[in-house]
């Protein structure tokens, strides 16, 4: 078996505790300036990677993280960033209660479908129309196209939650029906996600496609009809008869990684499962809110800032700059996002203010674009332009999101 | 007298109150329990049976008129040919009930529960009020300990209303409003950006909003004597007051019709009211609301 040398070793220990206390100490300087703790961690990224201190310093750089020159330490680096984010799935698919978008009605419905429907239909027309925009081989037209369809009708569940609550509409109509929306484009797009990464290439022929499309369905239904019914049984066993919490910690995120296995050996990404496992635990009523906190600060606060920075080690953020993929990627963002949502919120029966303030709340993408684009990016489907406009995309949207909101709300606010 | 605002009904419609008596209910219970509101509230009783009206059916009923002593005087007695939600709710319409009382198991078998019994099926459309019952008692149920469901909806204030009016008929002396606070997302949000301290602040802030609102809502409530105790309970809706009421042995547990018609996707994917539905804690009276 090839293992670590003690130097490997060294090296990979070095390697993870650089990210984690400089991502800690980017994180409390951004708090500082009111900077979200994702942004800072991605701009600790571009310090330590190539962007900057591969530039100016490359031998400290090639030092700290030998990707190029040392194959083990980069594979062990790349086994924690993989594990990183099967588990921010898994958290994120902890947040999604399936019943807050039946409990919301006709409106979540027509805004979830509209905030998914319109951004799919135009990221996938421009791409699909005009592939030389973006330097992708037409071989891989209609993957991509799918691809940046789903970048588009994606909704970030977490950065959408936080606007909510420090604009203090967390719990009004409108934020209830952003939440519930942002559930259901955050379910669809990340099933139509697995299924692009699933597709693999033009030669994979229609029945494979249509086995992955089965897999898929059969997966995600059997595990949100049958696996919820069994988690409602076993969770309240598994909380008062193994030892507190670490009994459910080690259920849930054993679970998970079972999950992220089957998909993975059916051929379907990992991440599904790992987000369908989420889903399953995070819905039952069994599971107690403490023991969903201590997941997500465990997920949170080691394994986010290995994957947020590890964004910014993996690409040339100044050399891969392309303003027109930059300026397509966002116009289509804002346009698909904005004008679907909140079409769909007028047809729920939202007034016009309210429908646009619930648009703008929609096209907050923050981290779950960006882990959507790594994982695109890591597949091979996606240049490093188009990664570096989706994460350009992803923070500009989170950062724009809060006053545009606002402009368009003015009742709807909670009382002091 | 009572004049909450988005509501313009009396707050206890049950002028008359209907009962539905299955060929293979407790037929003494059932009578008795109905009989016993009727006449707390001075209204008349139609039973509904799907039997043939035996001569058991007339009998229990002349028991049940003797013991109210003078109170249940205005009674009826219909027959359904088909037993199902529509005929039963056609009845109720034709006869202006206002208050329609079931036996209802706290909880069904799988299959049952999924394809939806006639009684939960009631539960889930609730086209007049209904008042569930899963242990009907032939010394009538005792409601003293009375528990209101406080979501935020146009309709709530007209349940509390009516649980108010409820309470006093049966002579209870208190009702405890409880509302449940669920934050789908919070979770995430809170771990991402923000201390221990400031996530306690900020659950703190949305509760104390919370408060504000069930105050609003309140505030036109004229109690009548009746001591209205409220409390904020964490968890998932419909779940939460479930245990809750369990766990404080609810007699009644008072809730708002739904909104729309709950169906059988509302059970897979289980909130809100069906996670009442799904194991009853105790009796539940579904409160119809018209709102004008």
């Amino acid at each position: 078996m090839a293992k670590l040398t003690p130097n490997d070793f060294a090296v990979f220990l070095l390697a993870i505790s650089t990210i984690l206390i400089l991502a800690r100490l980017g994180a409390e300087f951004g708090k500082k300036i009111g900077l979200p703790i994702v942004t800072a961690e991605i701009a600790v990224g571009v310090l330590l990677g190539p962007t900057l201190l591969g530039n100016i310093a490359p031998r400290l750089y090639e030092h700290l993280f030998p990707f190029a020159s040392n194959p083990r330490v980069s594979i062990a680096l790349d086994g924690l960033f993989s594990l990183a984010v099967i588990l921010l799935l898994f958290v994120a698919g902890l947040e999604l209660q399936l019943g807050q978008v039946l409990r919301q009605g006709k409106t979540a419905i027509y805004t979830g479908f509209g905030s998914m429907a319109l951004p799919f239909a135009s990221g996938f027309a421009v791409s699909w129309l005009a592939p030389h925009w973006f330097g992708i081989d037409t071989s891989n037209r209609f993957q991509f196209s799918m691809f940046l369809g789903t970048a588009m009708s994606i909704s970030a569940l977490p950065v959408i939650a936080r606007i909510l609550l420090d604009l203090r509409i967390f719990r009004t109509r409108v934020g209830m029906v952003i939440i519930a929306s942002a559930i259901l484009n955050d379910l669809i797009g990340w099933l139509l996600f697995s299924f692009i990464l699933s597709m693999g290439g033009p030669e994979k022929g229609l029945t494979n496609i249509g086995h992955t499309i089965a897999y898929i369905t059969a997966f995600s239904v059997f595990m949100l009809v049958i696996g919820r019914m069994f988690l409602n049984r076993i969770l309240p066993w598994v909380q008062t008869n193994l030892s507190w919490p670490g009994g459910v910690l080690s259920f849930s995120l054993g679970f998970c990684l079972l999950c992220a296995a089957f998909t993975e050996s059916i051929h379907v990404h990992a991440i599904l499962g790992a987000f369908i496992a989420g889903i399953a635990i995070g819905d039952s009523v069994h599971l107690r809110e403490k023991a969903r906190e201590i997941m997500h600060q465990f997920v949170t606060n080691f394994f986010a800032p290995l994957f947020f920075v590890s964004i910014g080690l993996k690409v040339n953020f100044i050399k891969n700059f392309d303003p027109v993929i930059v300026a397509i990627v966002l116009i289509v963002a804002f346009a698909g996002k904005v004008i679907g949502a909140s079409a769909g919120a007028r047809l729920g029966g939202m007034s016009r203010r309210n429908a646009m303030a619930v648009g703008f709340g929609l096209n907050a993408r923050g981290a779950v674009e960006i882990l959507l684009g790594s994982l695109a990016f890591d597949a091979g489907l996606i240049t490093q332009p188009i990664f570096v406009a989706l994460v350009i995309m992803a923070l500009v949207t989170s950062i724009t999101s809060a006053p545009l909101m606002l402009h368009f709300l003015r009742e709807e606010r909670e009382p002091d | 007298m009572n004049t909450c605002e988005p509501i313009h009904r009396s707050p206890h419609p049950f002028g008359t109150i209907g009962v539905f008596v299955p060929s293979s209910g407790n037929l003494e219970a059932i009578l008795a329990e109905a009989g016993s509101l009727a006449g707390v509230f001075n209204a008349r009783l139609v039973l509904i049976h799907s039997g043939k009206k035996t001569l058991k059916l007339e009998a229990v009923l002349d028991e049940i008129r003797i013991r109210s002593e003078g109170r249940l005087q205005d009674t009826a007695i219909v027959r359904l040919d088909v037993v199902n939600s529509r005929s039963l709710l056609d009845i109720c319409r034709e006869h202006s009930v206002g208050l329609l009382i079931l036996e209802a198991a706290s909880r069904e078998g799988m299959l049952r529960y999924y394809f939806g019994s006639l009684v939960r099926n009631l539960g889930r459309t609730a086209q007049c009020s209904l008042l569930l019952l899963p242990e009907p008692k032939r010394a009538s149920t005792s409601f003293k300990n009375i528990i209101v469901r406080g979501i935020s909806n146009p309709k709530t204030p007209f349940t509390i209303r009516t649980a108010i009016s409820f309470a006093q008929h049966v002579g209870a002396s208190e009702v405890t409003l409880v509302t449940e606070l669920d934050q789908p997302g919070l979770t995430m949000a809170t771990a991402f950006a923000g201390s221990a301290d400031s996530t306690a602040m900020l659950k703190k802030q949305i509760a104390s909003g919370e408060i504000k609102k069930i105050h609003a809502m309140i505030k036109h409530c004229q109690s009548d004597g009746i001591k209205i105790i409220e409390e904020i309970i964490s968890g998932r809706q419909g779940y939460a007051i479930r245990q809750f009421s369990r766990k404080h042995h609810a007699d009644l547990l008072v809730i708002n019709s739904p909104d729309a018609s709950y169906r059988l996707i509302d059970r897979v994917f289980t909130h809100d009211m069906e996670y009442i539905l799904e194991d009853l804690p105790c009796s539940v009276l579904i409160v119809h609301s018209a709102i004008s």
